[in-house]
């Protein structure tokens, strides 16, 4: 077994992850035949074939959705698990994270401890790619997230053929860095409008929910 | 005070993290302050599905019914909260980080700019403080720990609050935690 892909995500196949994995998969396969195999991190009852293929498997990229500015506490198990062979044979690691803020900026201190991460496990680190404003990809219209698949194709095809990330097309996905003075003064004028929090305000009317949307049930004083 | 523990060890039976704990519970109700200690691997907690339910569908509620409300409850109604582990690979526990997952439940979905960046506004008034209590590996070193607090002071700013130390049982003693918890 060569390369194999883990989902990080606990939505596993309605997961944003997921969207995204397809692409990188798509580039990936106009550049090679051979098989890449996908496991969801979140499907536990496989934990034991999952460590499996992480053990043979000479190329490793997890895939995950930031999670309160870290990879989620499921994908924190899993580093758990695999940091058991940690001798077991020098193999490349890679990651990608996605995040639902859009600033690439929030994700890089998660980069910092997958790097670390890499050294501690004695692991080949080839990189990690970082994407913001995935959420809502899935309702957005083709046009919106044409560019965004058609990167993650390019991504999966150069990785077929190099075992290693883009450096260009990681750099064009880490824009935004940082929200810049312009789109901040933007976003705090559209915020009176509501656009800002359209996604949030159109499920919940859907739901129905909208009245209730500043509940504090938890609150006892 | 009212104070939460949230215990991310990863051993359930006698541990000398989670010994220390007990101590530092002691030490506190000493000096009448109210703790609530969880010890998160002994509890049936799961992990955030990332539903959203919270947030869209039953808002400020979490859907998934478990022993997780009670720390919800607890948090949120402290004055000071104490997230503490043992370090694994380099980081607080998976089940630190699997309820730190899910107090998402306590934030409001709008969207904000604060420090410059993207944040959720408050769904609560307050928020509680917090220290972060480790115990090291023994490869720990100083980058480990700029991570850690890295990665903690980003979580304040998420949760409206300020990650007031983090120490280590390794160096700390317990009076010192709570000495350094209580001086806010
Ligand atoms: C519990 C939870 C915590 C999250 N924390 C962050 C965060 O700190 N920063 C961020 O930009 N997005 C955060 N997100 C948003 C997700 O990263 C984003 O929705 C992502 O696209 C979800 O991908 P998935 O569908 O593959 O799980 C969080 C989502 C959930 C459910």
């Amino acid at each position: 077994m060569q390369v194999v892909i883990f989902n990080g995500s606990p939505r596993r196949k309605i997961s944003n992850t997921k969207l995204l994995i397809n692409s990188f998969l798509l580039g990936y396969k106009k550049a090679t035949d051979t098989k890449v195999p996908v496991y969801y991190i979140a499907s536990f009852n496989k934990k034991e074939e999952m460590l499996n293929a992480y053990k043979n498997a000479k190329v490793v990229i997890i895939f995950f959705p930031l999670y309160t500015d870290m990879m989620p506490g499921i994908v924190k198990e899993f580093f758990e698990d695999i940091s058991k062979f940690k001798n077991y044979e020098r193999k490349k690691i890679g990651f990608v994270v996605q995040s639902g803020f859009p600033e690439a900026y929030q994700s890089i201190f998660v980069e910092k401890y997958l790097e670390k991460l890499a050294k501690r496990l004695k692991l080949n680190y080839v990189g990690t790619v970082i994407k913001g404003g995935v959420e809502g990809i899935k309702i957005m219209p083709a046009w919106m997230t044409k560019e965004l698949f058609a990167n993650f194709t390019d991504l999966g095809e150069y990785f077929a053929k190099n075992n290693e990330f883009d450096d260009k097309i990681n750099r064009k996905l880490r824009k935004p860095y940082r929200m810049s003075k312009i789109k901040r003064i933007l976003f705090s004028i559209f915020s009176k409008t509501g656009l800002t929090n359209f996604y949030w305000n159109g499920n919940l009317k859907r739901n129905k929910a909208y009245e209730k949307r500043y509940n504090r049930p938890y609150a006892q004083k | 005070m009212k104070i939460t523990i949230l215990n991310g060890d990863l051993e359930t039976k006698k541990s000398d993290f989670s010994d220390y704990i007990e101590e530092l519970v002691k030490q506190f109700q000493v000096n009448n302050h109210i703790v609530d200690v969880f010890h998160l691997k002994k509890m049936e907690l799961s992990y955030c599905h990332g539903c959203w339910n919270c947030w869209w569908k039953n808002p400020g509620l979490c859907s998934t019914k478990d022993d997780a409300e009670i720390i919800f409850k607890s948090y949120i109604n402290s004055d000071f909260v104490i997230f503490a582990s043992p370090l694994y690979v380099g980081f607080t526990s998976s089940s630190l980080k699997k309820i730190s997952d899910r107090l998402i439940v306590l934030l409001h979905p709008y969207i904000e700019i604060r420090n410059k960046e993207s944040h959720h506004t408050k769904r609560y008034k307050n928020y509680p403080d917090f220290g972060l209590l480790i115990k090291e590996e023994d490869d720990t070193d100083k980058e480990d720990i700029q991570i850690l607090n890295d990665i903690y002071d980003r979580f304040a700013i998420n949760f409206h609050c300020e990650k007031r130390y983090l120490k280590s049982v390794n160096l700390n003693t317990e009076k010192e935690i709570v000495n350094a918890s209580c001086n806010i």
